[in-house]
């Protein structure tokens, strides 16, 4: 839609990168224009992180053609021309904040480095000259943000990557930032902008471009942006819809939990009322930081809640059976050091115990040979090491392993992170099928068409309370779905645009 | 599928074809390990000419290998599951002090004294457990504390004095009874002129074995130190398992500190000190990871072994103690890098 004279800004073609057995990037093109903000949406395991990554000069592209101002781009572009700004800042918190802009330009090999006079106007422009002298480590998230954001100023940086930045501030402390990255893109630098948070995608980007399986499946720019268009392009883009594995309506269930002012202690989530039926699905969404990953290990016990939590009784499972918790991240539910058939029977050996204390390795892997099967674990046995296996199928292992308690409610946070397309579809249908015994499933899911592919029923978090609570068989198509969640979810979050 | 998982063991084959990889690593690393003890024997054998193959010598070497033996395997305990533990020299210092103070100046049994000593040794891994696990101090940090504590209190009951039942003092008779039966606890008239630390040592590394890879226990400290976090969401016990562990090696280290106060029938205040960097390098080069997670009983047992044999080798030619220092110290690093190297190209190939 640009077309200058000068090639300026970022060119990005046909870029591939692939991890394992993971294509992160399948042919991505983009264009990165100087003087606007771009921002970037996709869902989880997109390849986002992996084209920061490589625009960073963290890792190198396998095959595509990055250029910059017209010339072919290097890995030394990555690190003193770009600039991160992450969720998590990357700086060091014992040293001062006029320090950590001197860190890696000190200038001198003899004695403590000086601060420069140059660097002390570029803290006045972000705001940071009253704590020029404060240990970066005691001032609040967004502050160190903006000492990243200072850093990069004066490394003279001229593209700006800013991944989910904001996960973690307030409204205010938002709106601050966005501002920043206004002032930025107004100095003609090239900002971009990855986050779930669609409707600060709206609110401030000039252009949006939606990443889907490591390839941009649309771009979206002036008035074709909004909140419930990118949600929809989100859903619309996904490849292999799956049929949905949904029942029909599943109600009047025998209740396995119901929370009564469930409140966080940490703030996340306040007076949450909630009702889990027998046989359900039940989703959590709501971008970070609303409080639904917090609420999913409530119930867990892995977060402190006060409130009132009642749980279904049962002759057979002790309570600290009844519910099971696995986390979205493999390295906190997997154990690399144990095989895949110690991995599957871990939550249940004490159950094949002797009072001596024998373990019953012989039943124990039975047991296990049995998991595989039933979770459809490919794996040419059961004494390979966990990480020798494909990330679906580490995945179904981790599932398995938590199902076999047999508990009344698994909570789980996003069950497919990061799995492929054919486990994603197998692993919805084991969710299903371990609903079908009469227990069920709270998820906290970050992608729509996850929602209505195996979810009876969505909760929507906003702010740390729910704003509604959608039943998915009312809505046709997962587009639907995922624009009346997109309503709910963001609406109060969004600061008003500058 | 609960019940898939625990009642019907007829039911499906339980293990369906492919290699078993896990279990060959650990078999080749074994392997590798007898391999370079036979070398090495060999070389020693060679170079001092046949004076290392003489039965006295190889007994004595043994000796040795079972005092580091008994100890390393409190120690794999601890690395197994995460932690570190640097107090077992002092706690084994202390042992050996606090049976022969309570026995020969405080006048008690020599079998309370010797109680008295474990339950001592108990309070020390159930201090370093404590402050591990609760206040949740590193272990580096927490057990070098109560390693320079124990050590205190050590020289604090000795007077800074040496020990000889023997020789309890002027003013001062003992039990005749008493004496016998503490010194025949590792010295008996055994087939083949074998030391009773031997014996010792195959009953403690018999329990090790079961406890490590038989029992629910080692299978969950292994867990527990592969992936504390995940272990934690798995509902495992995790600082229950860790408070054990460091029990288990103080435990095991007054057993050491008490046997060589029996052998060698006198006590010195300092005589931990000479014992914990000689079991860290054994039981890393037996195969243990100070990142937690593994470690077994055969490798910790091949590690004392190999050290055993560098130590007595290296004094039978005469190399004197620089060079036996800068000989252990090399195999040590060059165990754990030949270790590392080997894991790297099976995941490469």
């Amino acid at each position: 839609m640009t077309t200058a004279a000068l090639p300026r800004g970022i060119t990005i073609t046909a870029l591939t990168k692939r991890y394992g057995d993971t294509q992160a990037l399948a042919g991505l093109d983009l264009a990165v224009l100087p003087g606007q903000i771009l921002g970037i949406a996709g869902p989880n395991g997109a390849g986002k992180s992996t084209l920061v990554r490589i625009l960073s000069g963290e890792a190198t592209p396998d095959t595509g053609v990055i250029t910059i101002d017209g010339r072919r781009w290097t890995a030394r572009d990555g690190i003193d021309r770009v600039a991160v700004v992450h969720q998590e800042p990357q700086l060091f918190p014992n040293l001062t904040v006029a320090d950590n802009l001197l860190v890696g330009r000190e200038g001198s090999r003899l004695g403590w480095p000086h601060s420069r006079p140059a660097d002390d106007e570029i803290l006045q422009q972000v705001g940071l000259a009253g704590v020029r002298d404060h240990t970066v480590g005691s001032l609040p998230l967004a502050m160190q943000q903006r000492v990243e954001i200072a850093r990069a100023l004066v490394q003279r940086a001229d593209v700006f990557l800013f991944d989910e930045p904001n996960s973690a501030l307030t409204e205010h402390e938002s709106a601050e930032l966005f501002a920043q990255m206004r002032a930025l893109a107004d100095a003609g630098r090239c900002v971009m902008l990855v986050s779930h948070r669609l409707g600060e995608l709206a609110a401030y980007a000039q252009r949006v471009v939606i990443i889907i399986d490591g390839r941009a499946q649309t771009e979206l720019s002036g008035e074709e942006i909004s909140e419930e268009r990118i949600a929809r392009e989100l859903v619309v883009g996904r490849s292999g819809a799956t049929e949905t594995l949904r029942p029909g309506a599943v109600g009047g269930g025998e209740v396995i939990l119901e929370l009564t002012k469930w409140t966080e202690r940490g703030g996340a989530f306040r007076d949450l009322d909630l009702r889990i039926h027998a046989g359900e699905v039940l989703a959590i969404v709501g971008v970070e930081g609303s409080g639904g990953r917090e609420l999913v290990r409530s119930v867990a016990g892995f977060e402190r809640a006060d409130g009132q939590m009642m749980l279904a009784e049962s002759g057979s499972s002790r309570s600290g059976d009844r519910v099971v918790y696995l986390t979205g991240d493999r390295s906190e539910s997997l154990f690399d050091n144990l095989s895949v058939g110690e991995n599957l029977y871990l939550r249940v050996v004490k159950r094949l115990t002797t009072r001596l204390g024998y373990l019953r390795r012989g039943q124990a892997e039975t047991g296990a040979a049995q998991a595989k099967d039933e979770f459809l674990v490919k794996a040419a046995s059961l004494s390979l090491p966990i990480r020798s296996l494909s990330g679906g199928n580490q995945q179904k292992v981790a599932i398995a392993a938590a199902l076999t308690v047999a508990p009344h409610l698994f909570a789980v946070e996003e069950p497919t992170r990061g799995v492929d397309l054919g486990s994603k579809a197998e692993i919805y249908r084991l969710l299903r099928e371990f609903c079908s015994r009469g227990s069920s499933v709270l998820m906290y899911c970050t992608e729509d068409s996850e929602v209505f592919d195996v979810a009876d029923r969505v909760c929507v978090m906003a702010d740390g309370r729910i704003a509604d609570v959608l039943s998915v068989s009312d809505y046709g198509d997962a587009e639907s779905l995922a624009e009346a969640i997109a309503g709910l979810a963001g609406s109060d979050l969004i600061p008003a645009a500058p | 599928m609960t019940a898939s998982a625990t009642s019907s063991p007829s039911a499906s084959s339980a293990s369906p074809g492919g290699g078993a990889r896990l279990p060959l690593r650990e078999f080749g690393r074994t392997a590798g390990l007898v391999l370079t003890i036979v070398l090495v024997m060999a070389l020693f054998a060679i170079v001092s000419d046949g004076k290392f193959l003489q039965p006295d010598n190889l007994l004595g070497m043994l000796r040795y290998m079972s005092t580091l033996a008994i100890v390393g395997l409190g120690l794999t305990v601890v690395l197994v599951v995460g932690e570190i533990d640097l107090s077992f020299g002092a706690v084994y210092g202390f042992s050996g002090m606090i049976t022969a103070v309570a026995w020969i100046s405080w006048g008690w049994n020599v079998g309370i004294a010797i109680g008295f000593a474990f339950l001592c040794a108990i309070v020390v891994g159930i201090f370093n457990g404590f402050f591990t696990t609760v206040t949740k101090i590193p272990s580096f940090i927490a057990t070098l504390g109560s390693s320079i504590l124990v050590f205190g209190f050590t020289l604090l009951v000795s007077g800074s004095g040496t020990y000889t039942p023997r020789q309890p003092g002027p003013g001062r008779t003992m039990n005749e009874q008493q004496v016998d039966w503490f010194y025949g606890l590792s010295n008996q008239n055994l087939p083949l002129g074998l030391p009773m630390g031997a014996i010792w040592m195959l009953g403690v590394a018999l329990i090790f074995w079961y406890l490590l890879s038989k029992s629910l226990f080692g299978f969950r400290l292994k867990a527990i130190g592969g992936n504390p976090i995940a272990a934690n969401f798995a509902h495992l016990p995790v600082r229950r398992y860790k408070l054990w562990a460091f029990v288990i090696c103080a435990v095991a280290a007054c057993l050491a500190g008490v046997l060589v106060f029996s052998f060698i029938s006198t006590v010195q205040p300092d005589s931990g000190a000479n014992l914990l960097f000689p079991t860290f390098a054994a039981v890393v080069i037996g195969g243990a990871s100070l990142s937690g997670g593994r470690g077994t009983v055969i490798g910790t047992l091949l590690g004392c072994l190999l050290l055993a044999i560098l130590n007595n080798g290296l004094a039978l030619i005469a190399a004197g103690a620089f060079l036996q220092q800068i000989f252990i110290g090399a195999v040590t690093i060059g165990a754990v890098v030949l270790d590392q190297a080997t894991q790297r190209w099976r995941r490469d190939a």
